[in-house]
């Protein structure tokens, strides 16, 4: 049986109140990293649970709180990415909405280990009700002492503010994160630099996703090893699977890391919807390249999908089935990235666009022949040639759509 | 502060802006509360936004033409912004969408002539599992189909 | 200690500093990599895209002007991978970018035509609809935004945050809708504005002094000095020749800047870029005697020997005291060293003195207070500034009257000036332009602008800058130095240290001889 981890208290009722939450051993995380452990400690344990970032990019979160630690000069601050825009994901909903003190907790573990006295949490817009319900659980540690000054009389001072977005996807890559809070544009910056060392405010910054974050209590209660053993060797830990699109129960599923795809969608997300056949499916949030019907016996890790031509990113997996036609996930899959593209750099700004008017020129009934050998050959000029991860993560559905499907799609020219 | 807020609106953002180390970071969340307010960020708001953080007005109406959710028009009471993306897109927002147009008599992007309501398309909500969804104003409704879309707007006043 | 390190540049070897990006090291090595976004004034901006290079080693293609150089690092900026990505940025870059070079004003010195040409030369596939956008957008007093032409490089943005601290241009919206803009009201009209026209690597911004009034093409271009203050700002005028027979509107179209990190850095200001009407209006171009009914034209010849007999007289009669001697702070370093040897030295006149525009306001930057470029020279040469004043004419028998330039005019009240000007029996002028009271002078002698001679000038903060002729000669004009080395000659009072001063240089090397000051580098 699949252990739950984060999910595990989502059927409390008001799970959100602190009171319901102490009741169920909240804040024993907190208790025991900041009045039994030294900093130095829970890195160690941290980097030993193999805990890779939950939002998309699955970098090592110890790896990247080491870069932090070691710089003494400045005021740290942590980010918490609850930006949450990808297309398909709604995990990050969940658990803000279900059990904020957990986030809390591992906001509150996570500064202390690093040294970090400020800690903002990058909320998008849209989940104005789940900001305020974040403020209210933040300010309830404030009243139990959780936050603040001297907490627990450790000497650890630390202050969470609530920081919502205004409806830009691109403000869910870490640097334009960083530049949205600084009360700018969402442009992503050039790295080098890297938020480590030159982050919010030029000080040193960890930005970590929400699922990320809310591990770390239980890596500190219950150890490194246990969650290895969750996991798999490389990536500890379960990870919560946001599964829609057209199979009979969408919502999220928290699964040990490495369970196959189509289990996930017949065996927990109860099957394709209305009996039809499953044609496709997109495995880790849009930006992931798309897996046909043949290729979704496939366990979900890192490793797997990126050999599978594909990626976990955020764990988001949305099905497609057989009446659906590949020319209109295009359509939307285009429409979407030249809507969200910063407008910064060349070739996301004018390449996603010039696309998505291609495509929306083929579904008008107007495609010409060389239209496909266009889209493919634009969309691999944007791959690899951007400011920001967002050209990548634009061009590679498109390509792996027009790949993939390519015989349909020329059937929408033919005609 | 500005004569037009209450002394609580006032508060507000005084201690919005007590968080940051400076006063520009303030900048969306000061937005959030003059949206509320106001309705809308007209080049009053810019100016009042911008003298508040010591930014120019130029800095402001950047960020709020940058932001999908930051307006510099008035909408409608009701702004229903239906999901057109991935999810929503495979289990029918677009028959829901030429649904509310002719509901409403107006067309994606208008505003009824009661100004009662805006009707938009967003890109994904982050409520994928209740597909198809839309948000009105900051409202979440998902599991939408023609009925429910009518019952939802019946029950606004 | 500076550190180099060794690296490779399309298989070539150079050292060079640690610390440059790979775009700087190539440029020092004389390997161009396109960029547009890039400027050396500012930080990178890496948003182009366009100076993407490949690195041994690393699978991406990486920004050149972005990426530091480091010990080792092999660097091709011509091989497949890099062209390739080159031209796809071209390519979107031309997607949404309009025809207009038959009537864009940048055509001639456009970047985006000049990397087509270089490295695309492919057929459009773009066969969508273009966004469109405002063509005529006024931005400022002299500054015309073309939306459509707009690459979004955002370097007039930047150039408004960082060099101006003014910020009139702000980037609004999002994506392929970005536009770039002023706030109402707030148009960019600060005195640094036309800098905006010349960073803007297409025809987005341009300056509506150029607008459709010539080719870049037929332009010639000549380096000079901007007089119009004493920064000493370094300058590329740019003028057409003429065409044969048929009469031109304007010679001089243009005064673009230069660059020079010790006086100027990148920009000039509009006062500088937008002044040059004075290189073409209203000049002197014939010798003239106002009062004679000439039927033939008088030489040069004629003049100086007019001039030498009218000096010469005076000074063996021991009269001297009664001339008087009117310089400016146009004149050259060399200029006012002559001068200073021929009147006051040789000629023993005492009654010299200086008329210049009057002082205004500088503006904090590049703009200082003078309004001649070379107070500070007439200063160091040894010259006692005593401003020309019409009670010092009275004050003392002044019956031979010689002036330099026509600046005297702005500071006399012109009735006085001409009943003053009445009591005195030999006035001669040698000005670049015409005065109003032409009338009052026995003879006038035109001479060339900085623009048309050569020389030094020493600006404010006293560093010497040497200029050469940027622009042909005006009508029968002469350089002063020319004017007073061959009146030193005829005057014939030290023939033979005249005689070797046959060029402005030597003319330099002698007052570097007599004041330490010169002999410092130029």
């Amino acid at each position: 049986m699949n252990e739950k981890v984060l999910t595990q208290h989502f059927d409390l009722k008001n799970l959100f109140q602190i009171e319901v939450y102490l009741k169920e051993a909240g804040y024993q995380a907190v208790q025991k990293a900041l009045k039994q452990l030294k900093p130095a400690q829970i890195l160690e344990e941290v980097k030993k649970a193999n805990l890779r970032g939950r939002g998309g990019a699955g970098f090592p979160a110890g790896v990247k709180w080491g870069f932090v630690l070691q710089a003494v000069d400045k005021p740290k601050y942590l980010c918490v990415n609850a930006d949450e825009g990808e297309p398909g994901t709604f995990k990050d909903r969940y658990i803000m909405s279900h059990n904020p003190h957990l986030l809390l907790e591992g906001i509150i573990i996570t500064s202390y280990c690093v040294g970090i006295h400020t800690a903002f949490i990058y909320i998008r817009g849209e989940y104005e009700a789940i900001a305020l319900r974040l403020e209210q659980a933040i300010s309830e540690a404030y009243q139990h002492g959780y936050l603040g000054k001297n907490i627990l009389k450790s000497g650890f001072d630390l202050d969470v503010y609530v920081h919502r977005g205004a409806g830009a996807y691109i403000c869910g890559e870490e640097t334009a994160l960083l530049e949205s809070l600084e009360g700018k544009r969402g442009h992503p910056r050039l790295k080098p630099p890297f938020p480590a060392s030159v982050g919010l405010f030029n000080s040193p910054t960890v930005i970590n996703n929400v699922e990320t974050l809310s591990n770390v209590p239980y890596i500190i209660l219950k150890g490194a090893e246990w969650f290895c053993q969750l996991g798999l060797p490389k990536d500890g830990g379960t990870r919560i699977f946001a599964v829609s699109g057209l199979v009979k129960k969408p919502g999220i599923y928290e699964l040990p890391l490495g369970t196959n795809l189509k289990d996930i969608i017949f065996k927990h997300a109860g099957g394709m919807r209305n009996g039809h056949k499953l044609k496709a499916v997109i495995p880790g949030g849009m930006s992931a390249p798309i897996l046909k019907a043949d290729e979704i016996d496939i366990p979900m890790d890192f490793d797997s999908l990126m050999s599978a031509g594909s990626m976990l990113g955020s764990g988001a997996i949305i099905v497609i089935d057989e009446e659906t036609s590949m020319l209109d996930v295009l359509k939307v899959v285009t429409k979407f990235y030249s809507h969200e593209s910063c407008g910064q750099c060349t070739p996301c700004r004018v390449g996603n666009s010039w696309i998505n008017k291609i495509v929306t020129r083929i579904a008008a009934g107007k495609g010409k022949k060389k239209d496909l050998d266009n889209i493919i050959r634009l969309a691999s000029n944007i791959k690899g040639n951007t400011l920001c991860p967002l050209g990548d993560a634009a061009a590679m559905p498109v390509l792996s759509i027009a790949q993939k499907f390519r015989e349909e799609l020329e059937l929408y020219i033919q005609s | 502060m500005s004569p037009k807020f209450s002394a609580q609106v006032n508060k507000e953002i005084e201690d919005i802006i007590a968080r940051y180390p400076k006063k520009e970071a303030a900048i969306l969340p000061v937005l959030h509360v003059v949206q509320r307010e106001v309705g809308f960020i007209s080049g009053e708001e810019e100016k009042f936004v911008a003298d508040l953080l010591e930014i120019k007005p130029i800095k402001v109406r950047e960020v709020v033409s940058f932001y999908t959710i930051l307006n510099s028009e008035p909408r409608g009471k009701y702004h229903i912004q239906v999901c057109s993306s991935i999810s929503c897109s495979l289990l029918g927002a677009g028959n829901l969408i030429s649904y509310l147009e002719k509901k409403l008599g107006i067309k994606v992007g208008q505003t009824s002539p009661d100004r009662k309501f805006t009707l938009s398309t967003v890109e994904c909500l982050g409520a994928c599992e209740q597909a198809p969804a839309m948000m009105i104003n900051f409202d979440y409704y998902g599991h939408l189909d023609e009925k429910k879309i009518d019952e939802i707007l019946e029950k606004l006043e | 200690m500076i550190k180099m390190v060794k690296i490779f540049i399309d298989d070539k070897q150079l050292e060079v500093e640690e610390g440059l990006t790979i775009l700087q090291a190539a440029e020092q090595a004389g390997i161009d990599i396109p960029h547009l976004c890039y400027h050396p004034a500012f930080p990178p901006e890496g948003s182009c895209r366009l100076c993407l290079v490949e690195i041994e080693g690393i699978p991406e293609l990486e920004l050149s002007c972005s990426t530091k150089v480091r010990e080792g690092m092999k660097i091709q900026t011509k091989s497949q991978k890099v062209i390739e990505a080159r031209q796809g940025v071209l390519e979107f870059l031309l997607a949404e970018h309009p025809l207009d070079c038959p009537f864009c004003d940048k055509a001639g010195e456009c970047k985006l035509q000049d990397y087509y040409e270089e490295y695309g030369l492919f057929d459009s596939q773009f066969d969508e609809y273009k966004e469109k956008r405002d063509k005529k957008v006024k931005i400022g007093k002299n500054l015309i935004l073309d939306r459509e032409r707009c690459i979004l490089c955002t370097r007039c943005v930047r150039f408004l945050r960082e060099v101006t601290k003014t910020q009139e241009l702000g980037v609004f919206k999002r994506g392929i809708k970005s536009e770039i803009g002023i706030y109402n009201g707030f148009p960019v009209n600060n005195n640094y504005s036309g800098n905006l026209a010349e960073i803007c690597p297409v025809g987005a911004i341009t300056d509506l002094d150029f607008r459709f009034k010539t080719r870049s093409w037929f332009l010639e271009k000549g380096n000079s000095i901007c007089p119009l203050c004493s920064r000493g700002c370094n300058i590329q005028i740019e003028y057409h020749p003429g065409l044969g027979r048929f009469a031109l509107p304007q010679r001089v179209y243009r005064v673009k800047a230069r660059q020079n990190m010790k006086v100027n850095s990148f920009w000039i200001c509009d006062k500088g870029r937008y002044g040059y009407s004075y290189l073409d209006k209203n000049r002197t171009s014939k010798l003239v005697r106002p009062n004679i009914n000439q039927k033939q034209d008088i030489n040069w010849d004629e003049v100086l020997d007019y001039l030498t007999a009218k000096l010469k007289s005076l000074y063996f009669m021991n009269k001297t005291s009664q001339v008087a001697l009117v310089l400016n702070s146009w004149l050259s370093n060399e200029e006012l060293f002559l001068a200073r040897k021929i009147f006051n030295e040789d000629l023993k006149v005492t009654n010299i003195f200086f008329a210049d525009l009057p002082d205004e306001e500088g503006d904090g930057f590049l703009l200082t207070s003078e309004r001649s470029p070379n107070k500070r020279g007439a200063k160091e040469i040894g010259w006692a500034y005593v401003p020309f004043t019409l009670e010092a004419l009275a004050e003392n028998e002044i019956n031979c009257l010689l002036i330099f330039g026509s600046f005297f005019e702005q500071l006399l009240n012109p009735a006085q000036l001409k009943s003053a000007l009445g009591s005195i029996e030999t006035k001669i002028l040698l000005s670049s332009h015409r005065p109003e009271l032409e009338s009052a002078f026995d003879l006038i002698l035109p001479t060339a602008v900085i623009a048309e001679k050569e020389g030094s000038l020493t600006n404010t903060e006293g560093l010497v800058q040497g200029f050469s002729p940027a622009l042909p000669p005006w009508g029968e004009s002469r350089a002063e130095w020319k004017i007073l080395i061959e009146l030193a000659k005829r005057l014939d009072i030290n023939f033979a240290f005249y005689r070797r001063l046959s060029s402005p240089e030597l003319i330099y090397q002698e007052m570097a001889e007599e004041i330490p000051f010169f002999r410092k580098e130029k």
